[in-house]
């Protein structure tokens, strides 16, 4: 059965109001509390791994309910409680308007020193970054829907008509190079698709042979490709184009652990963004290489490279890409009896494969023949 | 005739020597070493002379030490007092009469250590420079200058010049002059100017000035009202004395009975002691001729208190040796031998007395200790602590005062200042008790991490009627059990008051660190909550300054923050660690 476009699992639903229902509710509480003579406090959720787990139903990564009390009255949490405030009433006033700002143009407007003292409210923008990922754990409001974006990473080529602001356009007209997916991606409409699937790919070179290829056309597909590991904007348009659009994701990285960790961060999600995996992660997502199964089917041997590190067998072992795939191994997710013989044969051999590699056979093979194969026969790995 | 004149000659000859010999020969003793020590010890005498004149007159001490450089190694010695004054006819006899103090083998405590007093600086004076001492003095009538010399036939005071003038103003105290050679003035911590700082702090009932050779006035101004009470002459405990001691006394007394002696002339001893005495003779006398080995047991069980025992197994020869012993008792005290008298202080030792009285130690004081450290080194933290008497080898008594001075004015730099009897020690520190109590005390306990480097001052004071010096110098107390174990503990204790002192400011620093901390952040919450909530500003902010008050106005009783649960469902709670 080829693959097809199926029916929407999810309606767009991005309202301002709610935010600022969202940030005036704390506000509130934070009001209140000090009304009646109380030590004020922000419940946030604890980051780290230690409040991840992994959702077997939904097969996504999530966070777990651990919060850390951020308190006014304790000398260590003033300035945090006060940076928290700061960024609250900045976004309340962002969304009202109707503005975005970047993360640095939000450290900006919002850095400014401290009367009477030599002190700022932030120091460097790596002070106010972590305090808008609490707030958006604390409110479950997306930094997009804060209106607070981040640089523009990965791009889309296909056709696939998008309305952004005033400006309604087709992903396919718009040269080689597609168009560059922003740091928010909530406000975008989508206006009519003509595909079957998207593609996700990791580097922009493979990509560019694509298109030029013709490969979208051809094989009625949406490329993105993500330059490395997705950004959030490429990640939540993977999501939506997902769930509101019921296109299929199939996900085309290198053959390595750090490509295979790009199609599981878009997959379950990440830990860092655990809180984001229902908005970001794509658990349906489905890879279809490169695997080690491919080196030997279409005889690749000679353009494998080998894995870096020590293997574990040997002394000092496992470190570098070794350790990796061993930690892979590991993932939930990964326990697959699939994903297990590829990661095993890695192990085995020794080897990495990048999608390049296939142009040992061809520039055309990859578009012509692997992919087009691979997907029609639905060679893909979970 | 002629012979006997030349053997007058030379026996007129061997008493000069005699006097500036003995002088010479015990120069050690008498403080006389060395340029820096004996400047000190001139001032020493005179400053003790005109701080115990006063004392005994009940007038608040005003002593002005001048020091001149009339050339190399070349001074004059200026101590003017407040004092009572000196009537004319006692002139000669105070400055002249060497080993005439009054004080020696007096049962008293004293500043004056050596028995020598100011006649020793006199002495010292006319040695080195030849020159006689003036002394100006007044009792409130006429002011007498007088020249004091001292006779070295006739081992006493000499006036060589002398003359009256009016006092109009009613003047009344005494000034004296030393002009001295083989003396240096050094600003050190054996030299008069530390000398004089410490006696200020021992003494803040005293007002002392200081006008250095280069002409500078250091003054050490009073801070305390009250005049301490002179020490009262205490009798000796039988467990203090020696033969000598009992023998010289025997010699002197009036008593008719070496009972009445023994009874009126020292402390705790009673008839009945005195009948136990006679037991003990006995049965020492008895014990003696035994041969080594029972001897050695008899002795064992007579220091047990088996006394009784032991007589009544001899029977009839106890009974009889009881007789002779009591004769012993019945005995014009004149008329003891030194091997009685050295079988009494036997016997002394194998019995039981009562604690010696305590009441002539004279202490400066917790409160004149603090007021005096106070007003000469205005440090930030002052404590003293004046411990209750104690005895030690059984029947010496002795009382340990401390002060400690911590922070303000004080440079960083442990010091400390010892003193026997209110007298300042500048000498022979490392073999004193003071110095190795003080070293064996763990500061780090009391927050003193270094104390070489802290900014800390202790201050000791050793009071009793026999401070056990370590040597002739009197400049370094013995290590006596009993008074190195006093000394610790009254330094724990100040220790540990200093450590209370301590956290406490450090708890107050954190909590006004603590506070500016949280104020500095209200303008720009209170700024932002009005953004989120839609209220004014101002009255947000007056939430927040009402909280950090209250906050603090109860931070005395603080609690810990309780945690709270609220959300359900929640697992943990963690307070945000940072």
């Amino acid at each position: 059965m080829p693959i097809k476009r199926e029916k929407p699992k999810e309606r767009f639903s991005y309202d301002p109001k709610k935010v600022i229902k969202k940030l005036e509710d704390l506000g509130k509480e934070i009001l209140e509390l000090v009304r009646e003579g109380r030590n004020p406090f922000i419940d946030i959720p604890t980051r780290g791994l230690s409040n991840v787990y992994f959702d077997e139903r939904s097969r996504l990564i999530k966070m777990g309910n651990k919060l850390s009390r951020r308190y006014f009255l304790n000398v260590a949490h003033a300035r945090k409680f006060m940076q928290t405030l700061l960024i609250a009433a900045y976004v309340k006033r962002l969304v009202s308007e109707g503005k975005h700002a970047s993360l640095r143009e939000a450290y900006y407007a919002n850095k400014h020193s401290l009367a009477g003292s030599k002190e700022n409210t932030f120091e460097s923008q790596s002070e106010s970054d972590p305090i808008i990922e609490d707030l958006e754990r604390t409110l479950g409001v997306l930094r997009e829907e804060m209106h607070l974006t981040a640089d523009r990473r990965g791009y889309v080529y296909g056709d696939l008509t998008i309305r952004d602001g005033e400006d309604e356009f087709n992903c396919s007209k718009l040269g080689m190079g597609g168009w560059a997916v922003p740091g928010t991606v909530e406000h975008l409409e989508f206006v009519n698709i003509n595909a079957d699937y998207v593609l996700v790919v990791e580097t922009a070179a493979m990509a560019d042979r694509l298109i030029e290829e013709k490969y979208p056309k051809k094989e009625k597909a949406i490329i993105i490709a993500t330059q490395g590991q997705a950004s959030r904007g490429v990640r939540r348009l993977i999501h939506r184009l997902h769930y509101e659009e019921g296109l299929p994701i199939i996900v085309f990285t290198d053959g390595d652990p750090y490509g295979w960790y790009i199609y599981s961060t878009i997959k379950q999600g990440s830990i860092n963004l655990a809180y984001l995996s229902e908005k970001l992660a794509t658990p349906e997502a489905k890879f279809v290489g490169m695997t080690m199964d491919d080196v030997e089917k279409y005889d690749l041997r000679n353009v494998t490279e080998k894995l870096k590190g020590i293997p574990p067998n040997k002394r000092g072992g496992p470190s570098g890409d070794y350790k990796r795939i061993i930690e892979e191994m590991n993932y939930p997710w990964f326990k697959t009896k699939e994903w297990q013989r590829q990661l095993k044969l890695a192990l085995k051999w020794g080897v990495r494969i990048e999608q390049q590699a296939l142009a040992n056979k061809s520039l055309e093979f990859v578009a012509k023949k692997y992919l087009p194969e691979k997907i029609a026969k639905e060679e893909l790995l979970p | 005739m002629k012979d006997s004149k030349d053997s007058k000659e030379l026996f007129k000859e061997f008493k000069i020597q005699s006097v500036s010999e003995f002088f010479r020969r015990n120069a050690a003793m008498l403080g006389y070493t060395g340029k820096i020590r004996s400047m000190t010890t001139l001032i020493h005498e005179a400053v003790t002379n005109a701080l115990d004149a006063c004392e005994e007159a009940g007038i608040l001490p005003y002593v002005r030490v001048e020091i001149e450089e009339l050339g190399s190694e070349h001074y004059k010695i200026i101590v003017e007092d407040n004092g009572p004054g000196i009537p004319e006819n006692y002139i000669a006899h105070v400055f002249g009469k060497m080993l005439a103090g009054t004080k020696a083998h007096r049962n008293i405590q004293s500043r004056g250590q050596q028995g020598i007093g100011i006649s020793g600086a006199v002495m010292f004076a006319q040695m080195t420079s030849g020159k006689a001492t003036r002394v100006i003095t007044s009792t409130g009538g006429d002011i007498i200058e007088a020249w004091v010399m001292i006779d070295v036939e006739k081992n006493e005071g000499k006036i060589v010049k002398k003359t009256k003038h009016e006092n109009p103003t009613g003047w009344r105290g005494t000034r004296i002059e030393l002009e001295v050679k083989d003396v240096r003035y050094i600003r050190s911590k054996q030299g008069p100017y530390w000398y004089l700082k410490l006696t200020a702090i021992a003494n803040p009932h005293a007002h002392i000035e200081l006008i250095e050779p280069d002409g500078r006035l250091i003054v050490f101004p009073r801070s305390s009202k009250e005049i301490p009470e002179p020490p009262v002459e205490m009798k000796p405990h039988p467990k203090g004395v020696i033969t000598d001691d009992v023998f010289r006394m025997a010699k002197k007394t009036r008593r008719e009975t070496v009972k009445r002696f023994l009874i009126g002339e020292f402390s705790r001893i009673s008839d009945q002691r005195v009948e136990e005495l006679v037991r003990y003779i006995a049965a020492l006398r008895l014990i003696k001729k035994e041969d080594k080995n029972r001897r050695k047991q008899l002795l064992e069980r007579l220091a047990n208190g088996e006394i009784d025992i032991i007589l009544r197994s001899y029977g009839k020869k106890g009974k009889q040796a009881l007789r002779a012993a009591r004769k012993l008792i019945e005995k014009e005290p004149a008329k003891l031998t030194w091997h009685e008298t050295e079988e009494i202080v036997e016997a002394f030792k194998y019995m039981k007395f009562l604690a010696p009285p305590t009441h002539g130690l004279r202490p400066i004081g917790e409160i004149n200790i603090e007021r005096g450290l106070v007003s000469i080194l205005k440090p930030e933290f002052v404590t003293a602590l004046t411990r209750s008497p104690k005895v030690y080898r059984g029947g010496v008594p002795f009382q340990v005062e401390v002060g400690l001075a911590f922070g303000g004015n004080i440079e960083n730099g442990f010091n400390l200042l010892r003193y026997a009897n209110r007298v300042p020690l500048l000498f022979d520190a490392g073999s004193c008790v003071t110095t190795l109590a003080t070293k064996s005390v763990d500061w780090k306990r009391y927050k003193v991490d270094d104390l070489e480097s802290a900014p800390l001052i202790i201050m000791i004071n050793v009071l009793s009627v026999h401070v056990p010096y370590t040597s002739t110098g009197k400049q370094s107390i013995a290590s006596e059990e009993e008074i190195y174990e006093e000394i610790r503990l009254a330094l724990m204790e100040v220790g540990r008051r200093l450590k209370r002192y301590l956290s406490g400011k450090h708890r107050k620093l954190y909590v006004v660190k603590r506070r500016k901390t949280l104020e500095k952040y209200v303008d720009e919450i209170a700024k932002a909550l009005s953004v989120l909530v839609n209220e004014p500003e101002e009255e947000v902010r007056n939430y927040f300054v009402e909280l950090i008050t209250r906050k603090f106005e109860e931070v005395e009783t603080e609690k810990v923050e309780e945690v709270v649960m609220t959300s359900p469902g929640v697992e943990e709670v963690n307070e945000e660690s940072e």
